[in-house]
């Protein structure tokens, strides 16, 4: 079940040159770090002039999904799903 | 020399998407829909679903019947839009003479290109091992290898899920003589039923039978019948590089129930109007021959009608009227449709029509190119007709052919 969560988060992430998008290694969300231990899937989202990155990755059994708004860095944490 | 053909077909492919962005759904049957409701259909059913026989197209209620563990999914096209672009990248690094045949197919031309792989099967390992790397181990395909299209198709139908599947020559008698008709891509129902009461059951039959028949029958499609029933298939590849330009532009949608009643089907054949208008003149074209129908009920007769403008147009509004003037002509008035359409053909580039002469003409030209910016700019949504507020936003698509060709912007 995906619980929604839309709130704005802190990301430490990785930039390798020729990969198709930035490696999101963790990030902070209500005074708590949480490292990401797997990239399920990276998406590209648009709405209008706007691109998204949509990341979904696995850390400590949960599934959390974010988003980067690409043209001003930054990033939420949408969803969240507790089954894994 | 004999032309080498991979057919690449991504294994369930929504419901593998989501299973791969949810680990939580892995293992387990899911079914994609466009909403998780009973009235709504599956558009793509997992492998575990498969085997519980839910099948894409079922309605919900009676797939949750066959497998009351099925886990209903919102489809997300944007996703696999994403992904397919991705795959693509990946494929276009073996040749150049790829074509994108849907959302989840592309053939690929590799006469040239598989001796420096270690030959079709080492290639088709690779990209199946890259598919696994760089999308995910979830995102499968099945990739089959013949000398001609329609048989790269069959022999990896055959070989599905996650398989390999090549065709030799010495195998084409066997596959003739044991191979129905009506497996073969391009031989829908009609067609084989068709072939059928002449007495045409399997490909052989099909190669057995007279060219000139053949020819009479089904046109130059006949001919080409003839050819597969025969073991051959010269049929091009349609590279991504040289797509040909559209002959018309549509958009059709099965409506949910609460938009059932005429009246509001009618606004959300406006909505298709604006998204036709919109889409012919990102393309740069304009348009003559307005094309509209419905479907009365789920498996009802579908009635349309055509009309043509005086002048080629792409303008919503204008598609509208005529649509309008067309469903007057249909002589079945319901008070319930289930699918509402649009199409406009006889497309001529908008570089090549005159000028607008009428202000009026000219400022609802202004005012489309407005709303294309604004559009462009903060999304679709963006900008409505009032009318269309009456209604909940029409979702995209998310079965089929969805997605039209210049959505895939592969270049």
């Amino acid at each position: 079940m995906l619980y929604p969560v839309n709130e704005p988060i802190d990301a430490l992430v990785v930039y390798r040159s020729g990969a198709p998008h930035p490696f999101l290694r963790a990030f902070r969300w209500k005074n708590r770090r949480y490292d990401v231990t797997s990239t399920h899937l990276v998406h590209r989202e648009r709405e209008g002039e706007t691109a998204y990155l949509v990341y979904s990755v696995g850390c400590r059994g949960d599934t959390y999904v974010l988003r980067l708004d690409t043209g001003r860095g930054r990033w939420t944490l949408e969803a969240l799903d507790a089954d894994g | 020399m004999r032309r080498v053909i991979l057919h690449i077909d991504m294994d369930s492919y929504f419901a593998s998407v989501e299973q791969q962005a949810r680990p939580s759904l892995r293992g387990r049957p899911i079914g994609v829909t466009g909403r998780p409701t009973e009235r709504s259909i599956v558009v793509a059913a997992s492998r575990e679903a498969k085997r519980s026989k839910v099948w894409t197209g079922m309605p919900v209620w009676e797939a949750l019947k066959a497998c009351p563990d099925l886990v209903l999914v919102s489809g997300n096209p944007e996703r696999y839009l994403s992904i397919t672009k991705r795959f693509v990248e990946i494929l276009k690094e073996y040749t150049a003479l790829l074509e994108v045949y849907s959302i989840d197919e592309a053939f690929l031309d590799v006469t040239q290109e598989a001796s420096k792989h270690g030959g079709p099967i080492r290639m088709a390992e690779e990209i199946r091992r890259r598919f696994r790397e760089e999308l995910g181990e979830c995102i499968t395909a099945t990739i089959g290898i013949a000398a001609g299209k329609t048989f790269a198709k069959l022999i990896g139908t055959r070989n599905k899920p996650d398989g390999i599947g090549r065709l030799d020559d010495e195998e084409i008698p066997e596959l003739l003589e044991s191979t129905p008709v009506g497996d073969v891509w391009g031989i829908g129902p009609r067609i084989e039923a068709r072939l059928r009461r002449v007495g045409i059951r399997t490909l052989r039959d099909l190669g057995n039978a007279s060219e000139r028949f053949l020819k009479r029958e089904f046109g130059v499609y006949g001919l080409h019948l003839h050819e597969i029933g025969r073991g051959c298939d010269s049929t091009p590849l349609v590279p991504y590089t040289d797509v040909p330009p559209p002959k018309s532009v549509g958009h059709s949608k099965s409506l949910p129930p609460d938009l059932r009643d005429f009246p509001l089907a009618l606004i959300v054949l406006r909505d298709l109007c604006d998204k036709v208008a919109r889409r012919m003149r990102r393309l740069g074209y304009m348009g003559r021959t307005v094309h509209c129908g419905f479907r009365v009920g789920s498996i009802g007769p579908h009635y349309g009608k055509q009309t043509t403008l005086d002048l080629p147009s792409d303008d919503g509004e204008t598609f509208y009227e005529a649509c309008r003037v067309v469903l007057g002509k249909i002589p079945v008035k319901p008070e319930q449709v289930s699918n509402v359409g649009v199409s406009v053909g006889n497309l001529v580039p908008t570089d090549r029509t005159s000028y607008a002469l009428l202000e009026a003409d000219r400022r609802r030209e202004r005012l489309n190119r407005a709303v294309d910016r604004i559009r462009d700019r903060f999304g679709d949504g963006s900008v409505r007709w009032g009318a269309s507020l009456l209604v909940r936003p029409i979702p995209q698509h998310v079965g089929g052919f969805f997605m039209a060709s210049d959505d895939l912007e592969i270049g």
